[in-house]
């Protein structure tokens, strides 16, 4: 087998490793209705993953980088096995267990990873930017693709195709070789990787809330959210691609800091509810993923010895980073859209009372409008359903865009508070980031 | 440090943030409701069902303007007693306070409405025996059932 295609295999894995913290996003509302959860309890899908790979990777690489192919391949095996017991998980329970699985044998897999990479390449500094990046493409594709398989054939489908293709990822290890790494491993280097942590943090609003916005909020059809999600992929890998004119390291990390943080910064003052007002900060916010990921992990990992070790520091980090993005941004959302939907559910009383419509009329249509959000369980009510048998009038036209306007002001408005918080922690992330300045020079 | 990729991208992150601002990005929320105590603009009332409906909306803004809320968060806890008590309680006063505002405003609207011609001395009268002498859940449904009592 050529070493392209070795590469290719390797990077497919650790792809699919790291596409998983984000790979069920859009599938997280026909979860909760499978399971008939609330929207905390559905988030520990994607906590769970996350916490399980932060905690896991750093014992992961220690094992991992005595035998590496040995580790490499028990990892695949976890990681396809615990998938598929995810796809058919027949309670919750079962599947926030089964995530947590999937997610040591996905550490397992990602750290062995860089040392087979370097045995393939034969450079440490290459295997590096090839190992950041697989992980960098596959954190930015995995809510799109995500969307696409849970819409065209229900998210179980998500780690179904999983499976076989960790499977053949093993294709990779057949004929090579893989030194074992040993000696002492070297302290981490704390700045860079604190500034992971804090990136990471924020690009979790990026990743998981603005799908959340486009489905739920916005109630876009979440194969076309899928599609519309790829802006941030597509700025990631393209300007991954040019990053070295960018400058060194410190420049990348520092400069993707800050578009990351425009980004979002974009995403809390949305000027309206329309998917094309999210293009711009999604450009911004994956240029700077391109940009930052890879150039912090590179000085994360230079002139550090053994690399797996120092790559599962990085992987703990950047995990970590989307836990406490989670458990931050979460109840400041759900808390703001509470407070919304209050506000909305006034403005939207004040319209049905000031309305054209007979009095009578209004009086059952207000009841059959309260009955929709009473139904709607947490979930952003569609206010639609109640003018669904109403007389095509446009009094009752205007009535209905009224509310839904209404209703897409406050849930956009609920976003912002959660987008402007992670824009902080992508900026703070600029300290750790100027603290490492003259530690390390690539 | 390169300063001039730092420099474009503080450029870039600032400008598109600068721009969404000026088109409208801070003051995308739901519509404020109006101040209850101020007057609203007058709306055409011919039928019986639209002079009723100005009644206990002018009722529902002289007891809201009283109690401190919005005419809307006043007109959602009408749903119910158990509404209405919630609403006391966050409001911070008893129930017998909200109770008694909610019929010195129908009282205040009935006349007003009687002087302005919009409803006659029998449905007037009706009104206001409704809301002095009927208990609380029921004076609430012909509240909301108003129009089809009386129409």
């Amino acid at each position: 087998m050529t070493a392209a295609r070795r590469r290719a295999l390797v990077g497919l894995g650790i792809g699919l490793a790291l596409a998983d913290s984000s790979v069920v996003t859009l599938a997280l509302p026909d979860i909760l209705r499978r399971y008939e959860v609330e929207i905390p309890q559905v988030a520990w899908v994607l906590t769970s993953y996350n916490l399980g790979l932060a905690l896991a990777a750093v014992p992961a690489a220690y094992l991992g980088r005595r035998r590496p192919r040995a580790a490499f391949a028990v990892g695949t095996l976890v990681f396809a096995a615990a998938s598929l017991v995810c796809a058919l998980a027949p309670s919750f329970g079962v599947l926030v267990g089964a995530r947590c699985v999937q997610a040591v044998g996905g550490a397992l897999l990602v750290c062995a990873a860089l040392d087979l990479l370097t045995a393939i390449d034969g450079s440490d500094a290459r295997s590096v930017r090839t190992w950041a990046a697989a992980g960098v493409v596959g954190a930015a594709l995995g809510p799109a693709a995500g969307g696409v398989l849970t819409q065209t054939l229900g998210w179980e489908s998500i780690f179904l195709v999983q499976a076989p293709l960790a499977l053949v990822t093993m294709a990779a290890l057949v004929g090579l070789r893989a030194r074992p790494v040993h000696g002492p491993a070297g302290r981490p280097n704390v700045p860079a990787n604190a500034a992971l942590l804090l990136i990471s943090g924020a690009l979790t609003a990026a990743l998981f809330l603005l799908v959340l916005l486009l489905v739920d909020g916005w109630r876009i059809d979440p194969a076309v959210a899928g599609v519309i999600v790829t802006v941030l992929p597509a700025a990631a890998i393209l300007t991954g691609r040019v990053a070295h004119r960018f400058g060194g390291s410190l420049t990348r990390a520092a400069s993707g800091a800050v578009l990351i943080a425009g980004g979002l910064g974009a995403l809390g003052v949305l000027p309206g509810s329309s998917w094309l007002w999210t293009i711009a900060p999604q450009a911004l916010v994956g240029a700077g993923l391109g940009l930052s990921l890879s150039a912090l992990t590179e000085r994360a990992l230079h002139g550090r010895s053994p690399q797996a070790v120092h790559g599962g520091w990085t992987i703990a980090a950047r995990h970590a980073g989307v836990v406490v993005g989670l458990l931050l941004l979460t109840p400041v959302f759900t808390t703001a859209l509470d407070r919304n939907e209050d506000r909305a559910l006034r403005a939207g009383a004040a319209a049905v009372l000031d309305s054209s419509i007979p009095p009578l009329e209004k009086l059952g249509l207000a009841q059959d409008v309260l009955a929709v959000v009473h139904a709607s369980n947490r979930e952003v009510p569609d206010v639609r359903e109640a003018f669904a048998n109403r007389p095509d009038d446009p009094a009752y036209r205007t009535l209905e865009a009224t509310l839904v306007s209404e209703l897409d002001r406050a849930v956009t408005a609920a976003f912002a508070r959660p987008f402007l918080l992670a824009a902080l922690l992508a900026l703070a992330a600029l300290i750790p980031i100027v603290l490492s300045r003259g530690k390390v020079s690539v | 440090m390169k300063a001039a990729p730092f420099v474009l991208a503080c450029a870039a992150a600032v400008g598109l943030v600068a721009a969404y601002v000026a088109f409208g990005g801070t003051s995308y929320e739901p519509t404020p409701v109006a101040n209850p105590c101020l007057p609203r603009p007058a709306r055409q009332a011919t039928s019986t069902d639209e002079r009723l409906e100005h009644v206990v909306l002018a009722a529902a803004d002289a007891a809201a303007c009283k109690l401190g809320v919005s005419r809307e968060e006043l007109v959602l806890a009408l749903r119910s007693v158990d509404d209405l008590d919630r609403l006391a309680e966050k409001e911070g006063r008893s129930r017998d306070e909200l109770e008694q505002t909610l019929r010195d405003g129908l009282v205040r609207a009935v006349g007003e409405a009687e002087g302005q011609n919009l409803i006659g001395d029998n449905t007037a009268s009706t009104l206001r025996f409704a809301a002095e002498h009927l208990p609380l859940g029921l004076l609430l449904e012909v509240l909301r059932r108003a129009s089809s009592i009386l129409g």
